[in-house]
């Protein structure tokens, strides 16, 4: 009887295990949701203006907007909100729009403002300011981000 | 088809946001360390956050654009006067440049009517440098039939391209020609912007660039050629001392090569036979003043039983030689 007893605690305590995991990853209350469209600039009635598109036909020197929402649904604030996006291959920040507030230039590393980044150039071992193309990573620091609040973030980018 | 609609309708929703002004959206060109065409643009964003006491990372989904081709083509004339001489064939160099961002093949075409031109030449062959030399090397370089296309050029990728030319027999010292070299892609070219759907490097499109995926270069020759006026003068002095030609007298001759036009004619060489009824006088050989031996050897000058040969060799335009030597009336 003894043995049965502890056998089904045990198995009890299995089961309150699982269901306490699988109810954190319901209630992982931040969702992401990123996309990308190519941004055309257009000039009609002597204005220009951007026309964002789906990416049907992209060749270099395009620009793209990649754009990341994000949506709590969950029941609680969340805190220290940092989104992170490494810059893909093949594209370079457009330097034609404002960049980030903090970018890296190191692989994620070291982070700041783009107009505040050095860069040693190989070839001579002198700093140069940092230029859009050495960025590597950009990110967005959110303090907080309320129930059922959503947003959005987007950084400019130019197909190399 | 389905792409095909696809690429239509997106057309006329540009056309659509562009209205009648001008539109501005134009492919501005790949760099030389661009995303090659096939290449797929992979983004992931990454989130941080603190719940409560725990701290959790999240990641999106990740977005997939894949880059078309861009049809870009560069061409640049490498010779700015090619010198040649009427009646030969001259080599003209190009080079293309494929600045798009996919392996492209291109169509080349020489015209030789360039407006401007004192006279035109006639197209030989267009050539490729096999060898990458930088020089037009017969029966290695590969020649491309009429209408046929250059092989795949990487992207950034170099062509070195001769056209030979033959210049006509009358065209004259000093007149110029030009030789307009034509590339486009075979893909397709046309207006910037233009779409060739499915036809680009990895399956995507093909887009034509600021340069309509064509080029024009030219290159320029200039017909360099001499010709050389021989003149021929006596003088007779003697044994009385006046001019009588008569038996004993010694008459110098001497002989006036003069060179012009702006080119160079090889191989020079002026022989006169003496008179009959004469000996020449030995040791008498001179060019420009200077006594040249009799026998054949280094100086160039020598005299026979039957008259005198002096080697000039190549000489330009504008030289002036003047030989003389002596003979005795028997």
């Amino acid at each position: 009887m003894s043995i049965r007893l502890s056998l089904r605690t045990a198995l009890l305590v299995g089961a309150v295990t699982l269901a306490a995991n699988l109810q954190a990853q319901n209630a992982a209350p931040l969702q992401l949701h990123s996309d990308v469209k190519v941004d055309k600039i257009v000039m009609a009635d002597g204005q220009t203006k951007h026309v964002l598109s789906d990416p049907e036909v992209v060749v270099p020197g395009d620009r793209l907007l990649f754009r990341t929402q994000y949506r709590n649904t969950g029941g609680q604030e969340v805190t220290d909100f940092v989104v992170t996006n490494p810059l893909p291959n093949g594209v370079a920040l457009d330097p034609a729009a404002k960049a980030p507030a903090q970018v890296s230039i190191d692989g994620g590393v070291s982070w700041g403002g783009l107009e505040s980044l050095k860069v040693v150039d190989t070839a001579t071992g002198s700093q140069r300011p940092a230029q859009v193309g050495d960025v590597t990573h950009v990110r967005w620091v959110l303090r907080s981000v309320k129930p059922g609040e959503t947003g959005e973030v987007s950084f400019n980018a130019i197909v190399r | 088809m389905k792409r095909a609609y696809r690429h239509i309708s997106k057309e006329m929703q540009m056309a659509a946001a562009c209205g009648v002004a001008i539109c501005l959206s134009v492919p501005t060109g790949a760099s030389a360390a661009g995303a090659k065409a096939g290449v797929v643009i992979e983004n992931t964003a990454v989130a941080s956050y603190t719940a409560g006491a725990i701290t959790s990372t999240i990641q999106s989904n990740t977005v997939k654009v894949r880059v078309d081709e861009l049809l870009e083509v560069t061409l640049a004339g490498l010779t700015s006067s090619a010198t040649a001489s009427s009646g030969s064939e001259a080599v003209l160099a190009y080079s293309l440049v494929n600045t798009g961002n996919g392996p492209e093949a291109f169509l080349l075409s020489a015209d030789p009517a360039t407006v401007g031109n004192d006279f035109d030449t006639q197209i030989k062959s267009i050539a490729i440098d096999s060898n990458d030399n930088g020089t037009y090397d017969p029966g290695v370089d590969q020649l491309l039939a009429s209408g046929a296309s250059t092989p795949s050029v990487e992207p950034d990728g170099t062509l070195k391209v001769f056209v030979v030319v033959a210049i006509p027999a009358d065209a004259a010292d000093t007149k110029t020609s030009q030789v307009t070299l034509r590339a486009e892609a075979v893909t397709g070219s046309g207006a910037p912007g233009t779409s060739f759907p499915g036809q680009g490097e990895g399956g995507g499109d093909a887009v034509v660039g600021q340069s309509g995926a064509r080029a024009v270069a030219l290159d320029s020759l200039v017909v360099r050629a001499a010709s050389v006026a021989l003149t021929k003068s006596a003088s007779v002095i003697n044994l009385f001392g006046n001019g009588q030609p008569i038996p004993g007298a010694i008459i110098t001759y001497r002989i006036d090569a003069a060179v012009s036009g702006s080119g160079t004619v090889q191989d020079l060489f002026v022989s006169d036979n003496f008179p009959a009824g004469t000996t020449y006088q030995a040791g008498s050989l001179a060019l420009d003043g200077n006594a040249l031996s009799d026998a054949s050897d280094a100086d160039g000058g020598s005299a026979s039983a039957n008259g005198i040969t002096v080697q000039l060799g190549t000489s330009a335009g504008g030289i002036s030689r003047s030989i003389t030597f002596k003979v005795k009336i028997n």
